[in-house]
Parts: structure tokens; C-alpha cells; sequence
């Protein structure tokens, strides 16, 4: 392997250059002296021995330059001259510099921010070892005519007869996410958390780092008071004290006690957030014939080494197959899918369409930032045609010219790209703290950071912007013929008319992609400033809101739930802020639970078929306080308990769904009539507004009201109408829940307002996040048009010298420049048109639910593009209007 | 001179150092370049300076080894001697030229029988 060897010396030839040099020199001289002295001699005279001797080595400097190529790496050391001479290069032109550095740092910071967000929610995996080993299983609700099935949660039955027969997986756990009231400290706080089987930790492959998991003999009622804590919460609620096994924590008002912490970092996301992990035990209803209906659970289960998700897949969805044919009462029709954990949680968190929007943009961004930069490099280099003339008449090969230019591209991205870092880190950390519309944005936005994975990529793509904008000036600059540049007078001839084609192309393409962006990007704002002008349907403002769930075996009974409600209400309407106070299971803008319902005279021929409502639970004051207005009929009363006859009352949508145009007041429902005590006749004694939930773009959902007094629930949220700023009255609110039980959580206290907005998942966000690209690009469109322009037009002034001597009004001169300008602004205007009518579709397409998309986004981003290449031109022709013709003239 | 001769002139080159190192014994530059220049019966009219960086290659691929040291004249010259697995490295050489211009014989020889 002698040439390894000799790659080796050879990058070892790299160091040490000065001494080898001189050894190198001591060598020949000894040599030459050697052969002056055999000439000698030979009889020759010094002056010809000496000759003879230096003609017979040939050359000394070409045999010096030999072995020094032969010595080290000569890709390595000419790329270090390049990277040298760059840098020189670019400090000689500052103006330049600034401008490619700022616009890089702009473009690359840009990616790089949405980066961030695309690694942290789509790309980064479980934190847990193995992470595509570790699945979930759904059971999928059978198919119901065109919509596509659904995923759902998994029943006890089904969960250990899955586990019981299947033989792809090395351990399967059950887990019941829910909400829980824990109170180590003297507030009693709401937190989420998970009971799970023993199995889990197995399944994550994860376990405690201090203290130890769950036994399987710790599944039973009466063993199952332990708990296993996350990291996070240890700190919070006992300061990270490593005293904490043993000690004891009340969760939903029973003393738990701590066996275990885990490791830090350990977090599931999205729909499985958990703070701590209590043992999972099922219910005895849940585990007797029936119970196989009540579908509540999310498995998870690593696969078995060498099984692989496919044949998994297969043998779940067979053994549900069996079920479903012996337990034909709860299972028919049902089936089993098996996903991956990570691709589970990417689907549930909904990101996915708006983070490749968002991306697509921030790559368009960086597209015209790299148009505008080959087109500043363009007239940049014509200024340095001199150089390179003399450089390739001195010998150099044009790959070697090319190549110094693409370094010089490459140190100005590199820098441009480390200056974006710091802007994106900034970005990111503005962004993370508007993530805060619920629980899982909040979930999410831990995971958005700069972390090394972003690091690489913005340097990768730091170097491939760099060849994407270089490559073309690089080309065009090193192929002239070597003889432009050294003859005088010879500006602007053939070279400069490929080169101006070429810019004027740039920056129609320029313009095209502004465009294009800003359509798309006009189109996201228009869709928010259409849901910010839209009237919600009931008075929104002054509105306080919180919830309760209530937590304790103190409230499993109906009655006591409905005495704590409304003995809050009451204490909550006499408070001196509040001018009334209702009671609602869900707020408005939120998502309602849906029931099944049976319409009185509409019978329907499968119980699959029955249609499904918004319920919604209601305290007589609920219309009075929200301000929803009652159209028809009646509210409800104090008569309506559960002991009288059972009332709804609908809202529009439900009239029109259920009964079109026929009189909706007293007519009968069934709500719920699978069974259970719901399943009473109810009769329609008011209809109501609907609520303008989804802001216009959708038909608001039909949704049925039914009194608290009858329906009374463990969680219901307080509503407050307040004589002044809502948030003055926090802590009467507090006051007043507490001095009915003291060991309730109040969670989601905020107003109104807030709980609309917050409803509305980010939209702002996302087009805030647009209309800031979209100026960025403006602004790189803006600075490229003039830019190119004031080039073309300085190349000209010799032509316009002429032109005013010749006798043209400078009116005229300036109507010129600004018609070629606004020639290139137009063929770009166009272009991107073209484009752009597919936008429209195709944001409707990928953005469930919006069905109005006005136009005004195509109207106006042509205008608004128009008038800033017009203030772009015109600067440029007040320049060329002023040329002195004398000195134009003069001037070669 | 082409891409292709130089490469097949410094492949001969090659040989030709390790050879006369072999026969000669450590050498300097200059004496290997008069040495060649003597055995191929002064056919070769070579630049001296292609030596040096055929030498360094050499000395890179370990080869020869290089050290310091006087001439006759109490000259300081770099000398150069054949290493182990530079005579290997000959031996080799020899034999695959041998076989190669055996080869070419048979096709250039007239035909014959």
C-alpha cells in the first residue's frame, strides 16, 4: 500500500514548508556544484561549466515547482491561497460584502428558524431507546361510507386479549392519559399525568433513574398508591431533593407515595404528556363482558427483535379479525392498526400541512435572495475582468478561475450563515413564546430549538446556496475569452451584453419568485384578517372563564357534584365584579362532546346511521351571561331538574339539520339511546344562535343544549360576566371556588377573548410568521431590482451622454430607464402569475375547512410588487437624467 | 511530452533509480542522474531536474530513504539508499517488465514455423 504511504507524506507535506524548502535548496545547489565541478574538470571555463551545469537540470525554479507539487496536497494549498485571497478580496469591497452578508444572513437565518421548528416537531424521534421499535396500537372504528376510518383508543379486553395472543411484540402496556389534581405543595394544581401498567417502562425501554418502576403485584386496588415522577415535576414540586423515594404526594386527594424519578429528558408528546405514572388498574366493569365497548386506553409495544411494523401490522389487524367475529356485540366491524410511535405523534399534532407551507415559503425566500446575489456578483466581477484577463494569460486554467470564485462564494455564505444563527436563535425563542394556545403547543414548544442537527444544516445549506448563486457568475466570468479586459476601450461590447441578458433574466426571475411568494403569502394573511373581522355571534368581551374538575371520592356521586357547582355560582354571581354567572361543560369555540341522538319522526335504518350532535351542558344563566341570544322559546329555569320532563334547547343548525323548516319547539329527541340513563325523550323548548365558531370559513356545527340541573358532570367551566376588566377578577374567582373546597384545582382561568383566539390554533401565528417572509422578500426584491438597474444604467451613461447631446429632453431619458425597468418588472409579474393561480387550490386543498378564498390576494400582490419596481427604477433614471453629457462624452 | 509518456517515463524512471541504487549502492541525486545517463549508453538525454521529484515519490512510497551526508570532496549531499521493500519493490519491477517485453517479442518477431 505504498500510496497510502505516500498520501500520508504528502499531507504531512503540508506542514513545515519553510524548512523543507530550504533543504530542498541546499539539495540542488550541492547538485549544480557537483556537476560544475566534473565540468570543470572536464575542461570547461567556469562561466560554462556553471551553464551547462544549470541547462543540463533544466530549469531550477520549474524543478522547485515540481517537487513542491509532488511534496504536499496542491488541492489543499491552493484552495488555502483562494480562501486568502477571498477574504482580501472581499474586505477590498465593502459595500459589496455588506450587502451579500446581510442578505444571506437574512435568507439562511430564515430556513434556519423553520428548520428548528420542522427537526423539533416532525424529525426528532421518542426520546426513548430504539425509537421505531416502539408502536402503537389503535383499534379502528368500522368504516362509515366515505370517511376514512378512524383510529381510536383501546378497550381493557381487547387490550390483554391482544397481548395475550400476538407474538410480534417483547412487551405491550396500557396507559390511561388523563388530568389530575396533585398537591405536594399547599395550592392544589392541575397536572397531566398517566395510569399505566407495569409494562411500560419495558415497552419505552426506559427506566427510573432514581428509585425503581412498578411490580406487576402493584396493578391491584389497594397496592396501587405509588408513583413514578418525571423529571420536570420532581424539581418543581420537591426541589430535586434525592430524599424524595418514600415521600408522599396526594394525587386527586389520596397520598401516593414516590417510588421512582425518571430520567431527565424523558417526555412523550402530543396526546401522551405525562408528569408523572400511577399504576393502571381497570376497572371491574371494564374487565366483564361489556367493558370490551369501553374503548379508553392507548397501547404501546416494542416489536420483538427482527419482526418488523409490517408483519405486526398484519397479525394485530388478523387477532382483532377474531375478536371482532367472537365478540360480535362490541366488536363487529372493528379493527387494529399498528403505527409507529413517532409517525402516531406527527400525525396527532396537525403541524404537518403549515410547517411545509412554512417551508416551502422560507426556500422561496432564499431563492431570491440567491437571484439578487448571483446578479450583485455579475456586476461585481465585470468590474474585475482586468484580473482575470492577466491571470489566464499568465497560465490559469479556467476550472482554477472558477474555482477561486466559487471560494469566495462559499467564505460569503459561510459568514452570511453564521450571522443568521444568532438571528435565528433569536426568532426561535420570539417563537416559542407565542406557542401557547393549549397544553400541546406548549409541549411543543420545549422541543423547538437550535440544536447541533440545525447547526449542520444551516452550513450545509450555507454551501449550497453558495454554489447556487456563485455557480452562474463563476461560469459566465471565468469562460471570457482571455483577451477582454486587456485591450482598453473594450467595456461593455460582447461581454457586456451576455452579462446584462443575463441580469435582466435574473431579475425577471427575481420577480417572478416575489411574486409567487407574495401571493401565497397574501393568501394566509387574507384567511386571518377574515377570521379577525368576523363577529363571533354572542358578546365575547368581558367574559372571565376557568374550569374545575373535580377530584376526590367525595364527588363520584351526581348529587354532590351538582352541590358544589352550584354553590360556586351562586357565591360567583354575588360577587360585586360580576354581573352574572352561568355554568357550561364546554365554552364556546371549544370542541363539544358528541353524542348519538334519535329525532323524533326521522327514524334511521342501522344504529350506526344515527346522527351525532355538539352536547352541551348548560346552567339556566348560561344564555343571559355569554350573551348568545335566544331566538325561540325558552331558557332554562329551576324547574328544570332531573325529577321534570327533559328539555333541550337547540341552536339554528340543528333546527335546520334535523327539522328544515318545520317548527322545532316541541319536538322530541333521544339522546344517546344506546342506553344508559340519557336515553329519555327530550323535549325542544327554545332555539338559540349559533355561535360563528369556525369564523365563516365552515357551516357551524349543530350542537344541543340540556340544563346542568338534570346532567349534572364532574368538570364544567365557570363563566363570570364581569363589570370591568375581566382579569381584576381572578382572585374573587379563586375566593369564591375555594371557599366552597379548598382542594379543588382551577385550571384555564383566562378571558374570553383569550380562550377564542387561543381556539384558533396558531392560525395568528402562522400568518404572522408569513407576512414577515413576505416583507423579507419585498425588501431582497427591492434592493435586487434597483441594484441591477443602477448597474445596467451606469454601463449606459456613455449612451445617454450621447443621447442629451444629441438633443433628448432628460424627461425623456427618464421615461426611458424607467420603461426598460418596468419591462422586466412586468415579464417577471407575469410570469409568477402564471404560477401562482394554482395557490389558491391548493392552500384550500391542504387546509381542511376553508372554503372562501377571495381573490384579493392575486389582485394585490401584482400592485404591490408594481409599486416598488417602480420606486426601484426611478432612483436609477433621476441618476441617468443627470449626466452631464460633456463629461459622459468624455469619459471612455 | 504527452499525459501518457510522462506517465510511462516516470514509471521507467522509477526502475531505473531503484536500479542503479541497487547495483550502486547509496547515491546522490547527481551521481544517480550521471549513472543513468552512462548505462543507457548515453541514449537518454534527460533533464536532470525530473529526478528530484521522481526521487521524492520514491522516498514517499518508502522506497529509498534519504539521509544527509559527504562526498568525495567533502561535499554535503543528500544520499539516497534502497530500503527493504525497495528491493522487493525491484525485484518485482524486474520481473513484470521482463514479461511484458517477452510478450511484445512474440508479437513483433516475424512469423515464424
Amino acid at each position: 500500500m505504498s500510496w497510502a504511504r505516500a498520501f500520508m507524506a504528502r499531507v504531512g507535506g503540508l506542514f513545515r514548508q519553510e524548512s523543507r524548502d530550504r533543504e530542498l535548496e541546499a539539495e540542488l545547489s550541492s547538485h549544480v556544484e557537483m556537476h560544475v565541478t566534473d565540468n570543470l574538470r572536464a575542461g570547461m571555463d567556469p562561466v560554462e561549466a556553471r551553464r551547462q551545469a544549470l541547462l543540463k537540470l533544466g530549469g531550477v525554479e520549474q524543478t522547485k515547482q515540481n517537487y513542491r507539487e509532488r511534496r504536499s496536497l496542491p488541492v489543499i494549498e491552493t484552495t488555502l491561497d483562494d480562501v486568502r485571497f477571498g477574504l482580501r478580496v472581499l474586505r477590498a469591497s465593502p459595500g459589496v460584502t455588506l450587502v451579500a452578508v446581510v442578505t444571506l444572513a437574512l435568507g439562511i437565518g430564515a430556513n434556519t428558524t423553520v428548520y428548528s421548528v420542522v427537526n423539533g416537531l416532525l424529525l426528532r424521534k421518542p426520546p426513548v431507546p430504539a425509537p421505531d421499535r416502539v408502536m402503537v396500537l389503535s383499534s379502528v372504528e368500522p368504516a362509515k361510507g366515505a370517511y376514512a376510518a378512524n383510529r381510536s383508543s383501546v378497550s381493557a379486553l381487547d387490550y390483554l386479549d391482544w397481548r395475550a395472543q400476538s407474538t410480534s411484540f417483547a412487551s405491550m402496556a396500557a396507559a390511561d392519559f388523563d388530568d389530575f389534581t396533585i398537591g405536594a405543595k399547599s395550592t392544589p394544581e392541575w397536572v397531566l399525568g398517566a395510569r399505566v401498567s407495569a409494562s411500560f417502562f419495558d415497552a419505552m425501554d426506559v427506566y427510573p433513574a432514581l428509585g425503581r418502576a412498578f411490580r406487576r403485584d402493584e396493578e391491584e386496588a389497594g397496592r396501587d398508591q405509588v408513583a413514578v415522577l418525571s423529571h420536570e415535576l420532581w424539581q418543581e414540586q420537591f426541589g430535586g431533593d434525592p430524599g424524595v423515594i418514600g415521600r408522599s404526594m396526594k394525587v386527586n386527594g389520596n397520598h401516593y407515595t414516590v417510588i421512582g424519578i425518571m430520567p431527565r429528558g424523558f417526555r412523550l408528546g402530543g396526546q401522551f404528556q405525562a408528569r408523572f405514572w400511577i399504576p393502571l388498574v381497570p376497572l371491574r366493569d371494564n374487565l366483564s363482558g361489556s367493558g370490551r365497548d369501553a374503548r379508553y386506553l392507548r397501547v404501546f409495544a416494542r416489536l420483538k427483535p427482527g419482526v418488523d411494523e409490517h408483519t405486526a401490522n398484519s397479525e394485530t389487524k388478523a387477532i382483532a379479525q377474531r375478536l371482532a367475529e367472537t365478540h360480535k356485540a362490541t366488536n363487529e366491524g372493528w379493527g387494529a392498526d399498528v403505527m409507529s410511535l413517532h409517525e402516531f405523534s406527527v400525525a396527532d399534532s396537525n403541524a404537518e400541512t403549515a410547517l411545509i407551507f412554512l417551508t416551502g415559503t422560507v426556500g422561496f425566500v432564499l431563492l431570491i435572495a440567491c437571484t439578487n446575489l448571483a446578479n450583485l456578483l455579475l456586476a461585481r466581477n465585470s468590474a474585475r475582468q482586468r484580473e482575470f484577463s492577466i491571470r489566464r494569460a499568465l497560465g490559469a486554467g479556467r476550472i482554477r478561475l472558477a474555482r477561486q470564485l466559487l471560494t469566495e462564494c462559499i467564505i460569503l455564505s459561510l459568514i452570511g450563515g453564521g450571522l443568521g444563527v444568532p438571528l435565528a436563535y433569536a426568532a426561535v425563542r420570539a417563537l416559542r413564546s407565542h406557542f401557547n394556545w393549549n397544553e400541546n403547543a406548549l409541549a411543543m414548544s420545549k422541543e423547538v430549538m437550535v440544536d447541533g442537527h440545525v447547526l449542520i444544516f444551516t452550513a450545509v445549506l450555507s454551501i449550497l446556496a453558495a454554489i447556487l448563486f456563485g455557480i452562474v457568475p463563476a461560469i459566465h466570468t471565468a469562460c471570457r475569452d482571455a483577451n477582454e479586459g486587456l485591450t482598453d476601450g473594450a467595456r461593455g461590447a460582447t461581454a457586456g451584453a451576455t452579462r446584462s441578458r443575463l441580469q435582466r433574466l435574473l431579475v425577471v426571475a427575481q420577480v417572478a419568485l416575489s411574486l409567487f411568494l407574495l401571493v401565497g403569502t397574501g393568501l394566509f394573511v387574507e384567511l386571518f384578517i377574515d377570521e379577525v373581522h368576523s363577529s363571533v355571534g354572542f358578546e365575547s368581551h368581558n367574559l372571565l372563564t376557568a374550569a374545575v374538575s373535580l377530584r376526590g371520592l367525595a364527588y363520584l356521586q351526581a348529587n354532590r357534584q351538582k352541590e358544589f357547582f352550584e354553590a360556586v355560582e351562586t357565591r360567583l354571581s354575588s360577587l360585586p365584579e360580576a354581573k352574572a354567572a352561568a355554568l357550561a361543560s364546554t365554552l364556546p369555540f371549544d370542541s363539544p362532546d358528541s353524542v348519538r341522538l334519535r329525532v323524533e319522526g326521522h327514524p334511521v335504518p342501522r344504529p350506526q346511521d344515527e346522527p351525532r350532535t355538539g352536547f352541551i351542558v348548560a346552567s339556566p344563566e348560561f344564555f343571559a351571561t355569554t350573551g348568545i341570544p335566544l331566538l325561540r322559546g325558552r331558557a332554562f329555569t329551576a324547574a328544570d331538574r332531573a325529577e321534570s320532563v327533559p328539555v333541550v334547547i337547540v341552536n339554528e343548525a340543528f333546527a335546520k339539520r334535523f327539522f328544515g323548516t318545520e317548527e322545532p319547539l316541541g319536538r322530541h329527541v333521544q339522546i344517546d339511546p344506546s342506553g344508559g340513563a340519557r336515553a329519555q325523550s327530550s323535549e325542544v323548548i327554545g332555539v338559540c344562535a349559533d355561535i360563528n365558531e369556525f369564523l365563516g370559513q365552515q357551516e357551524p356545527r349543530p350542537e344541543l343544549y340540556v340544563p346542568f340541573a338534570s346532567h349534572p358532570t364532574g368538570t364544567m367551566y365557570l363563566i363570570v360576566r364581569t363589570r370591568t376588566q375581566p382579569l381584576e377578577a381572578t382572585d374573587s374567582l379563586r375566593r369564591a371556588v375555594w371557599a366552597v373546597d379548598s382542594d379543588q384545582a382551577i385550571t384555564s382561568l383566562r378571558t374570553m377573548d383569550r380562550a377564542i383566539s387561543d381556539s384558533s390554533q396558531g392560525d395568528s401565528l402562522m400568518s404572522g410568521l408569513m407576512g414577515s417572509f413576505a416583507l423579507i422578500a419585498l425588501f431582497m426584491a427591492a434592493c435586487g431590482i434597483f441594484g441591477v438597474l443602477s448597474y445596467l444604467v451606469g454601463q449606459r451613461t456613455h449612451e445617454m451622454g450621447i443621447r442629451l447631446a444629441l438633443g433628448a429632453k432628460p424627461s425623456q431619458i427618464l421615461g426611458l430607464v424607467i420603461r426598460n425597468g418596468m419591462a422586466l418588472v412586468g415579464a417577471g409579474t407575469g410570469l409568477g402569475l402564471l404560477f401562482s393561480l394554482v395557490l389558491p387550490r391548493l392552500v384550500a386543498a391542504s387546509f381542511e375547512g376553508i372554503s372562501n378564498l377571495h381573490i384579493w390576494a392575486l389582485l394585490a400582490a401584482p400592485a404591490v410588487l408594481a409599486l416598488v419596481g417602480f420606486l426601484a427604477c426611478y432612483v436609477p433614471a433621476r441618476r441617468a437624467m443627470r449626466v452631464d453629457p460633456m463629461v459622459a462624452l468624455r469619459y471612455e | 511530452m504527452g499525459e501518457e509518456k510522462k506517465d510511462v517515463w516516470q514509471g521507467t524512471l522509477a526502475l531505473m533509480i531503484l536500479k542503479t541504487l541497487e547495483m550502486m549502492g547509496p547515491l546522490h541525486g547527481y551521481g544517480i542522474a550521471r549513472r543513468i545517463e552512462q548505462t543507457s549508453g548515453n541514449l537518454l538525454a534527460v533533464n536532470y531536474g525530473t529526478l528530484y521529484p521522481a526521487l521524492l515519490k520514491l522516498e514517499q512510497e518508502g522506497y529509498i530513504s534519504a539521509e544527509w551526508g559527504y562526498s568525495d570532496n567533502n561535499r554535503k549531499a543528500k544520499y539516497y539508499k534502497l530500503t527493504r521493500a525497495g528491493r522487493k519493490q525491484v525485484e518485482k519491477e524486474t520481473r513484470s517488465w521482463e514479461e511484458t517485453t517477452a510478450i511484445i517479442a512474440r508479437f513483433l518477431a516475424p512469423e515464424e514455423r
